[in-house]
Formats: C-alpha cells, structure tokens, sequence
C-alpha cells in the first residue's frame, strides 16, 4: 500500500488476484481507512467493474469511476461513512 | 547421505504426496537411497467433509477418523511433532526435538478458522469447523424447534466454498423430513453481490434457494455478531437478527508459515500457480488449503496438487526435469438436498458446467467418502479426489 499526497489516496495492487480477492481487498482497506480517504483498488479481474460498484453503493461509500489502463484498471472509492 | 523429502504436514495434502511417492520410490526407499518424512503434531487424520454431514447425522466420529500411521505407507516415516520455525533459505525446518534437513520440501500446513477476526463470532453460535463444533451443532439442530436459522460467511476464503449453501440445503431438507419447515426460517447470508464467487453456479444456486423458500442476503458483510442480542451486523450497515446462526468463520495458514515470515497476505504461502513452487525457491513445494493460488480450499484441488508435486519430485530425484503443471483443477460435489447432489469440474480455463441435481452424485458422494481412506489418502489414484 502506497499514499499519494495531495489526496490521502490508498493504492491497493489486487492485480492478479480473481474474484473475489478484489473486492475483499477492497473491503479490508475500508475498513482499515478514515472517513474521506480515497482508496484506489488495481484489479486485473474484470468481474471488479461490476461486484465494487454494487458493494460501494450498499455500504454507503461513493463509487468515484475507473481508469482503464493496459490489462488491469484502476478503481477509486472515497470512504462516506 | 540418503536423499530426503520432507513434508510438514499431514492432512489430505501432505499424505497423498507421501504415499504417492513411496508408491513409486519403493525401492530406493527399502534400499535407503532416500527418506520421506511426514512431520504433523497430530496422531490423528481427520477427514473435514465429515464435519458438515454429521450435524445431519449423515456422517459418525468413527468414518472421519483415522491414525495418521495406519494411512501412510510403511516406508514412510512419521514424526508426531509440528514445525515451529521454517527456514527455506538453509533448508532446514525446526521442531521441537531438533533441525531437519531436506532436499525437497513440501508445505502442506492447511488452513485454518480464525474467530478473531470477528468481534462475537467465536461466542455467537455455531459452526461445523471443527469435529467437536460439528456434534455441537448436531445437538443445536435437534433441539430447534421453530425460529430463524441464519448460515452466514464472515469472511473469504475459507476451506470449502460449497459448504455454506450446502449447509442451508441440508437444513432445509433435514426440516422438511421432520415435518418442521413451516417453523423454521432458513437463511443464507454472503458478502458478495451473488450467493457463489462463480456467476454462473452463483444464478443456479439463487434459483435453487428461490425454490426452496431459502431466504438470500447478499453483500452482508459481517462486522461483529452480538451474542446477546442474536444479531449479526454489516460493514454495510444492515442488522440481521436469529434464533439459530451457524457460522463459517474466516481462515487463515499455519502459525509456523506466519511466524516464519513464509506467508504474505491472509497467512497463505506464495505459491506459483503452475508450478506449486513457493516464490523464489526450486526446492520447496506448497499445496492444499496453504497456498495463495486462485482455486478453492478444497481436498479435492490438494490431491490435484499433489499428483502434480509428487510427479515432479519423482523426476527430480531421477534426473528428469519436472514433467507436470497444475492446471487449476477442482472438483466439488454440491449436496442440494438430503438425497440429491450436483457437481462442479473446473479449472483456470475453464468455469465448471454443473449438471441438473440428481440422485447419482449424492449417491457417489456417500461412496466417495468411505474411498477416500481406501484409496485417495493411500495415495493410489492421486488426481482423482473429491
Ligand atoms: C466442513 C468442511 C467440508 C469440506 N468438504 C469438502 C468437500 O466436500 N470436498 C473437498 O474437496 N474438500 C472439502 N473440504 C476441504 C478439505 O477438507 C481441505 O481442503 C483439505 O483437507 C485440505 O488439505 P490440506 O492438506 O491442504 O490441509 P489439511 O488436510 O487441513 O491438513 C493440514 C495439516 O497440517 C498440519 N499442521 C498444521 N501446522 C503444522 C505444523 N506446524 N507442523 C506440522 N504440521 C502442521 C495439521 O495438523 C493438519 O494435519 C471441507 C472442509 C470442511 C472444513
């Protein structure tokens, strides 16, 4: 896990992990997060783009979009709650 | 100097790789042109799918049981003791009485329940985890006489992804049969947005449950359990109340891989896919429920494994370069009712095509769990396990 400065941003490297190692990453680092934290969850499983944004809106986070990038995309949620 | 093969641990995993190689080194074994050794602190060999049928009373403490001496062969030898640190850079492995040295070894140190990581789960109720939690259970079931009985998954992965849906199945069919099931309300509750990790077995169980007037909860994921109250509460939010919860807690690998700084994430060992290597290392082997590879916990994908690491030392040992991959494969029965089962053969590449539930795969299923002392533990047909 690494931190980018200007927004407190998580990076979490699920590459290479399938579903639902992912979105249980993703799990894990909200939990472990502050309120307003931005956690960004790499996923090279492309089940992600459809399993976070639905556990996002359920737990009352904010789903704040994906980043294609070659052969993986990146997948940022702020922690609201 | 003997050439020596050490395996810690000796569940399903470990067992069918020991036997499987004796089978086939007989004779340098006998001839002391090489050693097998099976290190495990338990005398005992406990065959874990028991513990999901005896609360049903489809399975009995004496079929799950056996000495762990009686099942390997006799030229293997087995020391009753456990690792307590690993050290694959000076190939040695520690126990209590002393250091051992290998020249192949292979991890095969399980999984297991870890209460606690959930506040309450361990207080809350039951589960079918453990030999004795399983007669607990067995107890619990006969005794409820009506209520909510709620089967929850509080954490990914754990040994057995087919046992929770199994469990509601059979509770359903186990309260029909008593004549009970207008009074009991069963429940299956899972973190993930389907009832399965894998979509299309995941539509078929939902329709099952549908059927069954199984109540379905998804994206629950359990962030304590109030044994007080009877209430488990979610990470999302929502509060799930029960008469009767029964519990699969999460895992986690062996201390000893842990503590030897082994392991990475969740306590499971680096494994390479294919090769069923740990990272970085050509003489160290790691298979079963101990792994970090992306197939299921299950006995079935550690005899698999085995076949596939007993093969490869087997040429090793006789100048040959390693001759087999490990291509994912998994075989899991689904019990669906008290009579009926489906099953589930897939790999890396290929998703399992489950046929309708029928009478011949639970039937194969009972079989299956006498054969596995005869024949899958003896190491005699690695490969093709359940
Ligand atoms: C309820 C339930 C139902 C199941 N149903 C099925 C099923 O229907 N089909 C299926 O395929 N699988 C099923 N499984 C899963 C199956 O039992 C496991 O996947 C299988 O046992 C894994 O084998 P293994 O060798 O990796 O680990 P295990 O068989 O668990 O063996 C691990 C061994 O390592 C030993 N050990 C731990 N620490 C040390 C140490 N420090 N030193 C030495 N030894 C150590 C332990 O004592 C143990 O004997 C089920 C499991 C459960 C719990």
């Amino acid at each position: 896990m690494s931190e980018n400065q200007q927004e407190k941003v998580k990076v979490i490297d699920a590459r290479g992990s399938f579903c639902p190692g992912p979105l249980m990453e993703l799990i894990r680092a909200v939990k472990e997060s502050a309120v307003g934290d931005v956690i960004e969850i790499w996923s090279s499983d492309t089940g992600s783009q459809r399993d976070i944004p639905k556990w996002t809106e359920k737990a009352g986070h904010e789903f704040l979009g994906v980043i294609h990038e070659e052969g993986y995309d990146r997948i940022k949620v702020r922690k609201k709650r | 100097m003997p050439k020596k093969v050490l395996v810690v641990g000796g569940g399903t995993g470990g067992t069918i790789v020991a036997n499987n190689l004796a089978h086939r080194l007989h004779d340098k074994l006998v001839a002391g042109e090489v050693e097998i050794t099976v290190l495990d602190p338990s005398p005992l060999h406990v065959y874990q799918p028991a513990y999901l049928l005896i609360p049903f009373g489809i399975m009995h403490r004496s079929e799950a049981i056996r000495s762990e001496r009686s099942l390997l062969a006799e030229t293997v030898r087995f020391r009753q003791e456990g690792a307590t640190k690993i050290d694959l850079k000076n190939r040695t492995v520690q126990t209590a009485s002393g250091n051992l040295g290998y020249d192949f070894l292979v991890l095969a140190t399980g999984a297991r329940p870890d209460y606690s990581q959930v506040p309450g789960l361990e207080k809350a109720g039951y589960d079918f985890y453990t030999l004795d939690n399983a007669y607990r259970l067995r107890e619990a079931l006969g005794r409820f006489g009506g209520g909510r009985l709620v089967t929850a998954v509080a954490g990914i992965p754990f040994k057995c992804p087919t046992a929770p849906i199994e469990f509601a199945f059979l509770a359903d069919s186990y309260y029909s049969r008593l004549g009970l099931r207008e009074k009991v309300q069963v429940d299956y509750v899972y973190p993930l947005p389907r009832p399965f990790t894998i979509q299309n077995v995941a539509e078929d169980v939902q329709t099952m449950m549908d059927g069954r007037k199984i109540n379905v909860n998804l994206l629950f994921n359990i962030e304590s359990v109030d044994p007080e109250k009877k209430e488990l509460k979610s990470m999302e939010g929502e509060t799930i109340k029960y008469d009767l919860a029964v519990l699969t807690p999460p895992h986690t690998g062996a201390e000893v891989v842990i503590k030897s700084g082994i392991a990475g994430k969740g306590g499971w060992i680096p494994t390479d896919r294919y090769s069923l290597r740990v990272n970085g290392y050509d003489d160290a082997y790691a298979i079963g429920d101990a792994t970090d590879i992306p197939v299921s916990k299950a006995g079935s994908a550690a005899d698999f494994e085995a076949a596939v690491v007993a093969t490869n030392i087997w040429d090793s040992l006789n100048g040959f370069a390693p001759s087999l991959r490990y291509d994912g494969k998994v075989m899991c029965f689904i019990i669906t009712s008290i009579g009926e089962a489906t099953i589930l053969l897939f790999d890396y590449e290929h998703p399992p095509k489950p046929p309708p539930s029928n009478f011949a795969c639970y039937w194969y299923k009972l079989v299956y769990n006498r054969m596995y002392w005869s024949i899958t533990a003896k190491g005699l047909l690695p490969g093709v396990g359940v």
